[in-house]
């Protein structure tokens, strides 16, 4: 028998050598999610029960130190079966809740849950958010039955999202994962997946537990180690994601320091895979898709724009320190252009972002101070991506993020030129 | 007749070629530390270059802002040849204490102690400076980002005001640290430092109210435009 790792403790490794081996593992990393973390629960079981009731299945809760009783509600949590229509559920489903440690975050509590499916051999896991509202029992059979019976090794979620929402998915993750390592997976920084026992324990091995990829980039970090690995990846359909507000007081600046601080080491890590690259494949998708109306969205772009200015104007030093003498050359028409003729066209929003990957590559400034001052860059494109998508329905702004991927791809040459040339 | 020249002029000349002689190897010795010094001098500050400039140091300050920093201020020579030299400079002068020293004259003596007792607090000031001069840069630079990120249209003014901050504090503790004029450099600093903040909070409440008003609006009240917005960035 292994010997527990010390960030599993004593009565947690007593009940996973209790329950000796599962099939099926569903993780949910939580902390103070009283609220919604019953309805999650129930979820799982529903699931779990009406898609495979003769698995034998383990729910984790790694918790980071909750004081709201979220612990007592996941213990707690019970599914009218006989509502659900489900009947012959072989065995109650086992539930291990369990605290965390390391440096708090996400990634310590997926560590945990990743220790135990390794040592209860699970086949296949399952990681959902514990502040979804709209998971529903189908999200577990999406998860995990391309695992279990298509052999995958990665399942990515595909949310249902209005044309505004996740415009740095849209803008920068998306397009820059896919340029990189070949593969169309429209949400790489989604939050809720499926993945094999077998990646699981790839992903143990890996030094980054201790590291910031842990505390902010885990969600990146996990679909882009599983597209280098070479692992065998697909997406499910999942419908609308309604969870919990995110801070509002969160910073612009302070989100794109995290997610392409995360992205960037990556490309740093992985650099012997993406420069051979060229173009990139369909991912596999499952589950029903399905498209809602054209919905009202407001977005004001003035402010946007007015930042994007601001940042041409004063910070004009430091982005001629990590742009190109042309990229900075096709931002300046837009100091005083009108607000209806503001544009960041495809090309020139792939080559800053080029850019400021090798400049974060070629360490030209402190990395903090390289990723935010990004920021003015990003609410522009943003505002160019918005005024020129305006009366399109969500359908035809996908037309137009899928142009803007062609247009990463087409410039990658350009940044593997630049990645490689030496320092000047 | 021949006791007077033998004692009036014979007498002191004799005694000043004595002390010539005995003053002539001290200022032999004096000429070989001092030709032995610079040969060193030379050969130590050629050294420095050199590692300098193959560990890719020029690379470095061009990085950091600092060979941008001496452009500035009309100096265009490397840093690489800039240490170099100043490296040889200083081994120039400890030869030339040392040269002094070896002509064995009490004031030069005391001097030379004097002067050797005061180089670490130079060496101490020096450092202070440079320091001081780097965190101004990354100070100034984090704050004229987060400024802009904010929407504060004085971004630049109050990166400027950062930068004079961290180095006017550098200043004072240097020289505090060369003992100039201590008592003035602290309170004169403090007052300065004390006029600035009032300075800035008078600008901003009164002369600025406007502005602050918009701003904080902007950011936390009525009419909020990323607040009030559909679009969601992660």
């Amino acid at each position: 028998m292994k010997a527990a790792p010390m960030f599993l403790t004593q009565e947690t490794d007593a009940k996973v050598h209790e329950l000796g081996q599962t099939e099926i593992l569903v993780g949910i990393p939580s902390f103070n999610n009283v609220d919604t973390i019953g309805h999650v629960v129930r979820a799982v079981s529903a699931g779990l029960a009406k898609y495979f009731p003769n698995r034998r299945a383990v729910l984790v809760n790694s918790d980071g130190g909750s004081t709201d009783g979220t612990p007592e509600v996941v213990s707690k949590a019970v599914v009218d079966f006989g509502a659900m229509l489900v009947s012959d559920q072989q065995s109650p489903l086992q539930k291990i809740i369990t605290p965390y440690h390391g440096i708090p975050g996400k990634g310590s509590a997926f560590r945990t849950i990743f220790e135990i499916a390794r040592r209860l051999n699970a086949k296949a896991c399952a990681v959902v958010d514990s502040d979804v509202r709209s998971m529903t029992p189908e999200w577990i059979e999406l998860l995990l039955r391309p695992i279990l019976d298509e052999g995958y090794e990665y399942v990515s979620p595909y949310y249902l999202r209005h044309k505004y929402d996740g415009t740095i998915t849209n803008s920068l993750v998306y397009p820059l994962t896919r340029a990189m390592y070949g593969q169309r997976i429209r949400q790489p920084i989604g939050g809720d997946f499926g993945l094999s026992g077998r990646l699981a324990e790839h992903y143990l091995d890996k030094h980054v537990w201790e590291s910031d990829v842990a505390r902010f980039g885990i969600d990146i970090w996990m679909t882009t180690e599983a597209i280098a690995s070479g692992a065998r990846v697909c997406q499910s359909f999942l419908g609308a994601k309604i969870h919990n507000p995110k801070d509002p007081t969160a910073d612009l600046a302070v989100m794109l320091v995290e997610v392409m601080g995360a992205v960037f080491a990556l490309m740093e890590e992985h650099q012997g895979v993406w420069l051979s690259l060229t173009g990139s494949n369909p991912v596999k998708v499952f589950g029903f898709q399905y498209e809602v109306g054209v919905e009202p969205v407001h977005v004001n772009v003035e402010p946007m724009v007015s930042s994007f200015r601001q940042g041409l104007a004063d910070l004009e030093p430091i982005w001629r320190q990590m742009l190109t003498p042309e990229s900075m050359a096709g931002l300046l028409p837009l100091k005083d252009c009108p607000l209806q003729e503001f544009s960041i066209p495809d090309e020139l929003w792939a080559q800053l972002v080029y850019d400021a990957a090798v400049a974060c590559h070629r360490r030209v400034m402190p990395r903090e101070h390289l990723l935010k001052a990004l920021t003015p860059l990003y609410l522009g494109r943003t505002a160019s991506f918005v005024l020129e998508t305006q009366g399109l329905t969500s359908a035809e702004a996908e037309g137009r993020i899928e142009s803007l991927c062609l247009a990463f791809e087409t410039c990658k040459p350009y940044l593997a030129k630049c990645w490689t040339a030496p320092s000047v | 007749m021949t006791e007077f020249w033998d004692t009036a002029l014979l007498g002191p000349l004799k005694t000043l070629g004595n002390m010539t002689l005995d003053l002539l190897p001290n200022v032999l010795a004096m000429a070989i530390i001092l030709f032995a010094g610079w040969t060193i001098a030379w050969a130590i500050g050629q050294l420095i270059e050199r590692v300098l400039r193959v560990v890719g140091a020029d690379h470095l300050s061009n990085r950091l802002g600092i060979s941008a920093a001496f452009a500035r201020g009309g100096v265009k020579t490397d840093p690489s040849r800039l240490v170099g030299r100043a490296a040889y400079w200083v081994v120039l002068l400890f030869a030339v204490m040392a040269g002094l020293g070896a002509l064995n004259l009490q004031p030069i003596n005391q001097f030379a102690q004097s002067f050797l007792a005061y180089i670490p607090h130079l060496i101490t000031a020096a450092l202070i400076i440079g320091v001081g001069y780097l965190l101004s840069n990354f100070v100034s630079q984090a704050v004229l980002i987060a400024a802009v990120n904010a929407g504060l249209p004085p971004a630049r003014m109050v990166a400027a005001c950062s930068r004079w901050g961290v180095q006017l504090v550098a200043v004072a503790m240097a020289m505090e640290q060369l003992g100039i004029a201590q008592s003035i450099v602290v309170v004169g600093f403090g007052i300065a430092f004390g006029g600035v903040v009032l300075a800035t909070a008078l600008a901003f409440g009164l002369g600025a109210r406007d502005l602050a008003r918009e701003f904080l609006e902007r950011q936390f009240g009525k009419g909020g435009a990323r607040g009030k917005d559909d679009l969601t960035h992660m």
